[in-house]
């Protein structure tokens, strides 16, 4: 008990480091690498998102459309409706969640395989939609000029969140409260019931679990957090257009989360970030990086098939295994 | 003992093969006291790669040959030309993130863009930032791209040349059929040549726009070859949609006049195609060999050595914009000298004084106000292109401008129908 309890306060006091690291980081770092990081940070949004939809034991293809729908949404009820950037973005999230909700229903007939495949044909469904119809959704080159937020306090005076400055730490904000909710829901109930049903689905439901509404939940809830990413990337880039939520970010994304590993909430955490920072300092040799992320990802499934989120963990045993054969060599 | 490869040698090994690689791959830099720096901020992998990696080729012969001359000299000073390139893989969000890492980290004097849908974030950041920057396709520019300048290709009004000469010389056509990719560069490009088309007394009986994602044209061309045209057009699409479209026309059996914007590595679907059915094919993009490039009115220095070193440093990859880059690069060398500043701001103004600028087919206008909502485009005369025995051949220079002057009411009308007018895009 004890020593449970001093585990979970180390990742408290963990946790809270690398927060208080991201606090300062802006402040250190110059505007472009700030850049750099708040797209890292939507990115984490949507790593971790995804994560919680493969909880329900289903792949899905569909989860960058899904960014889009956010984006989309929130660029249009801002910029065509006038709305406040600040009630577009949440509103962006649940059309996002209510999109996801009215595809659940053919989606969630199928499953593995199929249901992936069914993920596919809807995600291109809705892109062709935006590639299709220019007005509103500006056909194949998309929204421009979408508004960033502001936010007149008093006594401070108009906060201009197209500051990246401002803005990454809106980003981290969303980020916080993203991570924290989908913990929590993987800690409650909920989360006990998706695993059950990620494992065991056929006994799931002969204990009466209505599998489908747990499914579309987690589906939707995620569906809400990969919105709000899209959202605020649509406008922290003022753009929003549909080469930018296509199959081949997706399969980025796919990499990631494998790469990150999917035991545990951080394991896509560390995938993004890693191969976001292998992205970054190998990016003179862009015209490679398929065949780098083929690379890694089959080393990966080869050498850690849990993902990086494990790696700590093998080199911990890695040692103990070689302490114990030096043990054994130096006794002989 | 164990035979093979352990795992700690396996890591030791990649991990010295990946350092290795790093330090020994060439990198576009040069090392000197003084350097200006030129980025690069276009596609240089994917689908729309045809139309920046050729580019950086071209600047990289220009950039080295300014080196290997001494640099340019300008207040006193002598700079070496140092390329940065950013791949933004034709997307928005990279195209942004670019755009600042050239300019806060690079600190770089100009921009070149390819231009189109990764363009509005980037071009944005640079008005904000006082940025000069570059596009080959004007459709980028409005009344806010206060330093986005269209100074060499202006996509897709020079497609007027192409129809007007094949009008005058080819009388008996008198029936079109369109297609382009249904994005901005194919949209502005079909507005283009339906007014041409109207101005020339060319009949347009079929008019298609396909997906970018398409993968099979075939029903594409099915459908306008049933309309029966005189003449099929083609663009503007990347340069593998117009190799395959022109498969395809071969495939069922077309035997009329082709007419396109680009027509990119066309010795490869010659040897798909064979010479005959390409004969006489129209477009806009010379080959730099061409004897017609050595007439004194052309800024471009040494064209045919420029494409002969071309070929033998990058053989087998010519396209419409290897040339393009480097003669925006010649436009800014000569304004830099001229302004006796590396300053971005002077450079700028230096190349736009006077209304007027050497453009590499001849000393042009700073144009643009009523199409474009800015006179930042450089236009006057273009060439018409014609595969002749195999070869791009440079068959006569048409003015833009004269089009204009008799036709514009023609271009506006079908720009506005289809939303292409700068205050509608801005919308």
């Amino acid at each position: 008990m004890l020593q449970m309890s001093s585990q979970t306060a180390l990742k408290s006091l963990g946790g809270a480091a690398v927060v208080a690291v991201l606090c300062v980081l802006p402040f250190v770092i110059g505007l472009y690498r700030l850049d750099v990081l708040i797209f890292l940070l939507i990115n984490i949004i949507v790593a971790v998102s995804y994560r919680f939809i493969t909880l329900t034991g289903e792949w899905s293809l569909g989860h960058v459309v899904m960014m889009g729908v956010g984006g989309y949404a929130s660029a249009l009820l801002a910029k065509k409706l006038g709305l406040s950037v600040w009630l577009a973005m949440p509103l962006g999230g649940l059309a996002t969640a209510a999109l996801a909700f009215l595809l659940a229903f053919p989606l969630f007939r199928m499953k593995g395989f199929y249901f992936l495949i069914g993920s596919f044909a809807a995600g291109e469904a809705i892109r062709r939609t935006w590639n299709h119809f220019r007005d509103p959704f500006g056909g194949p080159g998309g929204l421009a000029r979408i508004p960033t937020p502001e936010l007149e306090l008093p006594g401070v005076g108009l906060i201009d969140f197209g500051d990246p400055r401002i803005y990454y730490f809106l980003t981290l904000a969303v980020v916080l409260v993203s991570i924290v909710v989908f913990y929590r829901l993987e800690k409650s109930r909920i989360g006990l019931t998706l695993h059950a049903i990620h494992w065991q689905d056929s006994l799931a439901e002969s204990v009466g679990i209505n599998i489908w509404r747990y499914k579309t939940l987690a589906f939707c809830v995620a569906s809400f957090f990969v919105g709000l990413a899209g959202a605020l990337l649509g406008h922290h880039i003022t753009v929003v257009n549909p080469p930018q939520f296509s199959l081949a970010i997706m399969l980025y994304v796919l990499v990631w989360v494998i790469v990150g590993g999917t035991r545990t909430i951080a394991g896509p955490i560390v995938g993004v970030t890693v191969l976001s920072i292998v992205d970054e300092r190998l990016r003179e040799f862009q015209e490679y990086r398929p065949l780098i992320y083929g690379a890694i990802l089959i080393l990966t499934m080869r050498f850690l098939p849990t993902g990086l989120e494990d790696l700590p963990a093998k080199l911990i045993g890695l040692g103990r295994r070689l302490r114990r054969i030096r043990t054994t060599q130096t006794g002989s | 003992m164990r035979n093979g490869i352990t795992r700690r040698r396996f890591i030791g090994t990649t991990a010295a093969g990946v350092a290795l690689v790093g330090t020994s791959l060439p990198r576009t830099s040069f090392g000197a006291e003084k350097t200006l720096k030129i980025g690069f901020l276009a596609p240089l992998t994917g689908e729309v790669a045809g139309w920046g990696l050729p580019g950086l080729n071209g600047l990289e012969i220009w950039a080295d040959e300014i080196n290997a001359g001494g640099g340019i000299q300008a207040g006193g000073d002598t700079y070496m030309v140092e390329l940065v390139p950013y791949d933004d893989e034709y997307l928005a969000d990279k195209a942004l993130r670019g755009a600042k890492k050239l300019v806060l980290e690079d600190g770089v004097g100009l921009i070149m863009m390819l231009g189109g849908s990764d363009a509005p974030a980037a071009v944005d950041f640079f008005t904000k930032n006082k940025v000069v920057s570059s596009t080959l396709l004007p459709s980028d520019l409005t009344d806010e791209t206060l330093y986005h300048m269209a100074p060499c290709e202006v996509h897709p009004i020079y497609n007027v040349t192409g129809v007007e000469w094949l009008a005058e010389n080819r009388p008996e056509l008198k029936t079109a059929a369109i297609c382009a990719q249904d994005d901005e560069l194919g949209r502005p490009s079909v507005a283009t040549y339906l007014a041409a088309f109207e101005a020339a007394g060319i009949e347009v009986v079929y008019q298609e726009f396909f997906a970018i994602d398409t993968v099979d044209f075939a029903p594409v061309i099915t459908s306008m070859l049933a309309t029966k045209p005189d003449i099929l057009c083609l663009d503007t699409a990347y340069p593998d949609f117009v190799n395959f479209l022109t498969e395809q026309a071969f495939l069922q059996g077309f035997d009329g006049q082709i007419i396109s914007c680009t027509f990119d590595f066309y010795p490869a679907v010659i040897e798909k195609v064979g010479t005959e059915f390409v004969e006489g094919f129209v477009f806009q993009f010379p080959d730099f060999d061409d004897p017609a490039l050595n007439e004194p009115h052309i800024n471009f220095p040494n064209p045919n050595g420029f494409f002969t070193a071309y070929e033998e440093r990058y053989p087998g990859t010519w396209s419409a914009v290897s040339w393009e880059y480097a003669a925006i690069a010649v436009q800014w060398k000569a304004a830099v000298e001229k302004a006796g500043s590396v300053d971005p701001m002077a450079v700028f103004e230096a190349m736009k004084a006077g209304g007027r600028a050497p453009h590499v087919f001849g000393d042009a206008n700073w144009w643009g106000t009523e199409l474009f909502g800015i006179d930042n485009a450089l236009v006057g005369d273009w060439p018409v292109v014609q595969i002749q025995n195999g070869k791009a051949v440079i068959v006569e220079y048409k003015s833009i401008i004269d089009w204009w002057a008799k036709h514009k009411d023609l271009m506006i009308k079908h720009f506005e129908a289809l939303g292409e007018m700068w205050y509608q895009r801005k919308a």
